[in-house]
């Protein structure tokens, strides 16, 4: 929508996690996009996405009259939507793109928003920031190393990808045309690099954070245990802290090392840490204003290291 | 006839020549007939009113395929339509037109009723034309004077429940046909010599085998191989299916019988680089790529007597580059100058000018005898003329390392069943010892995994089966089980395809021997990193339960693809390719060597996925259909060319720039610029045809009054 402008704009979706758990990583998305000509305008009167796994697992149709509104919210403010959680792109992204492929949905969804005087038009566009960062037509990896003050040098990161945003690859449409690879990928690995970090390889390192589908609501013991397995990887690579795109993944590997360390008597101390607030330290942001010192695992050890 | 025509001084007179004689046959044939045009205004095509439309009587047949046509509309009901329409003189309808008593109908009719079109509503022309056309003939009408309407393919059986539908649509077809019947004129197929000499492109199994049989049919033949070597792909396996006969020792005798043939002359490290002309007198240059190397022939024609390359290695020896071996998959070096395998024919060395440093070291060791060695070595680019053309391209293996949850490329211990066969050949550059690449230890946990990239509707790999790859692994497994005892093949699969001869007793045995199947796509694979070991991850979908298994190495069966050069082949020669970028053949089932371009053929894995059984009988049947013009002699092309108005034709030359077939050329013709067809390379596209400013461009058996009176039949619904 606002291609042609050499700065973009774009309607910010938060979500719940985010503003809840982590407001970190809101002020990194927004602090950082600045810097990189993308301003994000919040999504007044938004609602939860519906999670994916929450709503659209138990009933379709509320998943998507739901994110159906959140859509039409953006389409009155004449703006694309932005956000930041892989969730959220699930739920927006994916049912954006169902409506506006199928006319029967589109009807059956509009009769409900009708209720409340609202119809979907099917005129806007959603993206992942992570996708933002990493698409040259937005920023690029080239423009997000030129925004770096502060280098991560010697800083080893892993990254968790997570799922939502990459699978199931025959509709992302972004993923075939730039991303390329959802078996394996590297983009992440290439912002990390660019930003001075050093990004290590670990294994199995498209496995679930644990925390999706449900899991973690309905069993967390369960849950944990597949994090626990990516922990258990990701420290093998020695690695001195964990990236992410997702709030939701953020939560589980941060609040679930704690939830380890209660229920296995496992600790493991790994920082974890949004791209966005990544990034963030990389522009010379404080760790406060960054909301670092909101984590439940301590970040001074690797912010000793980097800064 | 073919030296007639050379003694010809001129191509005009040589044209004409031949005209006459053509014509002269038919033209008795055709004079009975009053509405016929003389054959002399056929030549001069500008009189589009040679047949008037009033003077045509049109016999209409409707078919009623047994209930294929007749059980979804009211043929009675088509045939009271069809006798109102102008210029039907006869209609009749029966249960199979193309039998022998269909076809008696339509002689008589036309001989009782005077009629001088057909038109036969029934199937498709691609079936059934032929059939028909030879009716017409047979009625003493010119053959081309027959029209077929469509009713089954296109009508009956996509209507078959909307009989009062399908009806009208019957109705409006044969009105169509009536409408271009009437306006139908004598056409004269041409007929063009054809060279007495076939070329083969790839020099794998197909390739030699449709040369050989070529060559015992007495056909000089071309063989033209890009590589340094003849074998292809069979002469890098070890063992072949079903058998277990060594691929290279069942091939090698083939490839001394190409090396050895008087008839066959091949050209190594060449490409082909132009193709002009048509079925009969395809004018082919050949690039013979720079080898640095002279044969014994070669050296002798520029006087090194005894001189040449006898393959006696001293180069090899002196040369101080080291370079991958591509011919063992990268996983044993080779020299700059270098041969691929001790069995290559021709026996000769090859240089590698990519890497080559021109130290000069195996010049002097080649000695100032045999001289066989040239650095400066330049291309060459030959022209010959051959009559027909078989491609047997094969194939290149699909890069399955795209499929990064394999890890191929990633992870040391996955490795491909091309570079298996080369660990497991007793010539391989392990001696036959399968190991580890890790660590070189010997395996005793192998996994392999079918279908890999094969039957993958993900959009990364490829939708078709690769058809042999279930075959290879069973005989992968045998090999393991025989040559390592106690090691363990673990084989994934989704369904065992063994359907070939002796293929399925192969199978049972495979399992007899000890080989686990686990029925499930494997998901992902994980490394070990302490051990390099493998964690393969499937769902055994026997059992319902996911899998995940340690082995020591995996055996990726990589799907098959068509040649990276596979759309510079299609654009030389003129050749399609299907949905899944194999070449394509004229029909699936009823021409699988034929293309859509006369005298160009396929054989083997080039036209989709194929064993070596199916592949040596593809390669039987082009060698046979490529003899076929080369022993008649001359071919007869269907004469659906455009011609040229000359009144109307302002030579201004688009149409030369937008054909195609390059069968269009600018002339000087009584003071004027004119264009000129070469009839036998038009195809009758009609693109100049349709473009013509001027409108000097008459298609024959497509002309423009014959389409706009269809058109117009339909839009009018029959009214003038």
């Amino acid at each position: 929508m606002s291609e042609s402008k050499a700065n973009h704009t774009f309607a910010f979706y938060l979500g719940c996690i985010a503003p809840n758990r982590y407001p970190g990583c809101e002020s990194a998305a927004i602090k950082t996009c600045k810097k990189l000509g993308i301003d994000l305008v919040p999504l007044k009167g938004a609602s939860c996405c519906p999670a994916p796994g929450a709503f659209g697992a138990i009933d379709l149709n509320v998943w998507y009259a739901m994110a159906a509104r959140n859509l039409v919210l953006a389409e009155q403010m004449k703006m694309d939507i932005a956000l930041l959680c892989n969730g959220c792109y699930k739920s927006i992204w994916e049912v954006n793109h169902k409506l506006k492929h199928n006319k029967d949905l589109r009807d059956g969804v509009n009769e409900v928003l009708k209720e409340i005087d609202m119809e979907y038009k099917g005129t806007c566009n959603v993206y992942h920031i992570a996708e933002l960062l990493y698409n040259e037509k937005y920023v690029g990896v080239n423009k997000v190393r030129d925004s770096v003050v502060t280098p991560m040098t010697g800083a080893r990161i892993a990254v968790h990808y997570g799922c939502h945003l990459t699978k199931p690859h025959k509709d992302r449409e972004f993923e075939k045309s730039i991303m390329l690879n959802t078996e394996h990928p590297s983009w992440m690995e290439e912002l990390v690099a660019a930003i001075g970090a050093t990004p290590v390889e670990y294994r199995n390192k498209m496995q679930c954070c644990g925390a999706g589908g449900g899991v973690r609501g309905y069993d967390i013991v369960h849950s944990l245990d597949i994090t626990n397995e990516k922990m258990i990887n990701i420290m093998e690579a020695k690695a001195d802290a964990l990236t992410n795109i997702c709030p939701f993944c953020q939560l589980q590997f941060d609040r679930g090392q704690i939830e380890i360390k209660e229920k296995f008597g496992i600790s493991y101390d790994l920082p974890v840490l949004h791209f966005c607030e990544l990034l963030g330290l990389a522009q010379g942001m404080s760790p406060q204003e960054l909301g670092l010192d909101l984590h439940a695992i301590s970040c001074e050890p690797f912010l000793q290291k980097v800064l | 006839m073919m030296v007639e025509k050379k003694k010809t001084t001129t191509k005009k007179t040589e044209t004409k020549k031949q005209e006459a004689k053509k014509v002269a046959p038919v033209k008795q044939e055709v004079k009975k007939q009053a509405a016929a045009p003389a054959p002399a205004a056929q030549n001069a095509v500008a009189a589009p009113g040679a047949t008037t439309q009033k003077d045509a009587r049109i016999g209409v047949f409707i078919c009623h395929c047994g209930t294929n046509i007749a059980g979804s509309m009211d043929i009675q009901a088509v045939q009271d339509y069809a006798k109102t329409i102008p210029h039907v003189a006869y209609v009749d309808n029966y249960k199979y037109m193309c039998s022998m008593p269909g076809q008696t109908l339509i002689q008589k009719a036309v001989k009782e009723n005077n009629l001088t079109g057909v038109v036969v509503a029934a199937c498709t022309p691609r079936l059934h034309e032929p059939t028909f056309r030879t009716a017409t003939k047979d009625a003493g009408l010119n053959p081309f004077r027959f029209e077929m309407a469509n009713i089954r393919d296109q009508n009956s059986w996509v209507h078959m429940h909307d009989r009062e539908g399908s009806t009208e649509k019957a109705k409006d077809a044969v009105r169509i046909a009536v409408a271009k019947a009437a306006l139908l004129q004598d056409l004269f197929p041409k007929s063009v010599p054809v060279e007495p000499a076939a070329m083969v492109v790839g020099a794998g199994v197909a390739g030699m085998q449709a040369s050989l049989d070529l060559a015992a049919a007495g056909i000089k033949t071309y063989l033209i191989e890009s590589d340094m070597s003849i074998g292809g792909r069979m002469s890098q396996l070890d063992k072949t299916f079903p058998t277990l006969d060594c691929s290279q020792c069942i091939l090698t005798p083939k490839m001394v019988d190409v090396g050895r043939s008087e008839k066959i002359e091949l050209m190594t490290w060449s490409e082909v680089e132009n193709v002009e002309g048509y079925i009969g007198n395809f004018e082919v240059t050949i690039k013979k790529k720079a080898r640095g190397v002279m044969t014994p022939k070669e050296a002798a024609a520029k006087g090194i007597v005894g001189g040449g390359c006898n393959g006696c290695g001293d180069c090899d020896a002196v040369c101080p580059v080291i370079k991958p071996n591509v011919f063992e998959v990268g996983m044993k070096p080779r020299k700059a100058i270098y041969i691929n395998h001790p069995q290559v024919v021709p026996l000769i060395y090859t240089i590698d000018f990519n890497a080559c440093v021109k130290c000069g070291l195996c010049v002097t060791a080649c000695g100032p005898e045999k001289r066989a060695i040239d650095l400066n070595m330049q291309d060459e680019f030959i022209k010959v003329k051959v009559g027909t053309v078989i491609l047997a391209t094969g194939y290149d293996i699909f890069p399955i390392e795209n499929k990064q949850e394999w890890g191929y490329k990633r992870y040391e211990n996955v490795i491909t069943s091309l570079e298996f066969e080369r660990l497991i050949c007793a010539s391989g550059p392990t001696g036959g010892h399968l190991v580890r690449p890790s660590d070189g230890q010997t395996p005793m946990r192998v996994a392999f995994v079918l279908c890999a990239g094969s039957r993958d509707n993900t959009g990364i790999g490829k939708p078709y089966c690769s058809r042999f790859c279930c075959m290879y692994s069973l005989k992968h497994a045998h090999q393991i089980v025989e040559k390592i005892p106690g090691c363990v093949p673990y084989i994934f699969y989704m369904d065992i395809r063994s359907f070939g001869k002796m293929y399925e007793e192969f199978y049972y045995r495979i399992q007899n021997e000890g080989a686990k199947f686990i029925r499930g796509r494997v998901a992902n694979i994980l490394e070990d990193p302490k051990t390099k070991n493998l964690h393969v991850y499937a769902d055994d979908t026997l059992l319902d339960r996911p899998v995940d298994m340690e082995v020591d190495l995996v055996v990726l069966a990589a799907a098959i693809e068509p040649k990276a050069d596979t759309n510079r082949t299609r654009k030389l020669f003129g050749v399609s390719c299907s949905q899944d970028g194999w070449l394509l053949e004229a029909h699936p089932k009823l021409n699988p060597c034929g293309t859509t371009t006369a005298g160009v053929f396929l054989a083997g894995v080039c036209q989709g996925p194929k064993d070596i059984p199916d592949t040596v009988a593809q390669a039987e049947g082009a060698a046979s259909a490529a003899s076929i013009p080369i022993h008649m002699g001359e071919v007869e092309l269907e004469p659906y060319f455009a011609q040229c108005i000359e009144e109307k034709c302002a030579g201004c030359g688009m149409c030369v720039n937008l054909c195609p077939y390059s069968a269009l050329s600018l002339v000087e013709k009584n003071g004027r610029t004119v264009m000129q067809v070469t009839e036998a390379k038009c195809k009758g596209c009609g693109t100049c045809g349709g473009f013509c400013p001027g409108g000097a461009i008459w298609m024959q058996h497509f002309a423009t009054p014959q389409i706009v009176a269809q058109i117009d039949a339909f839009l009018l619904g029959g009214e003038e």
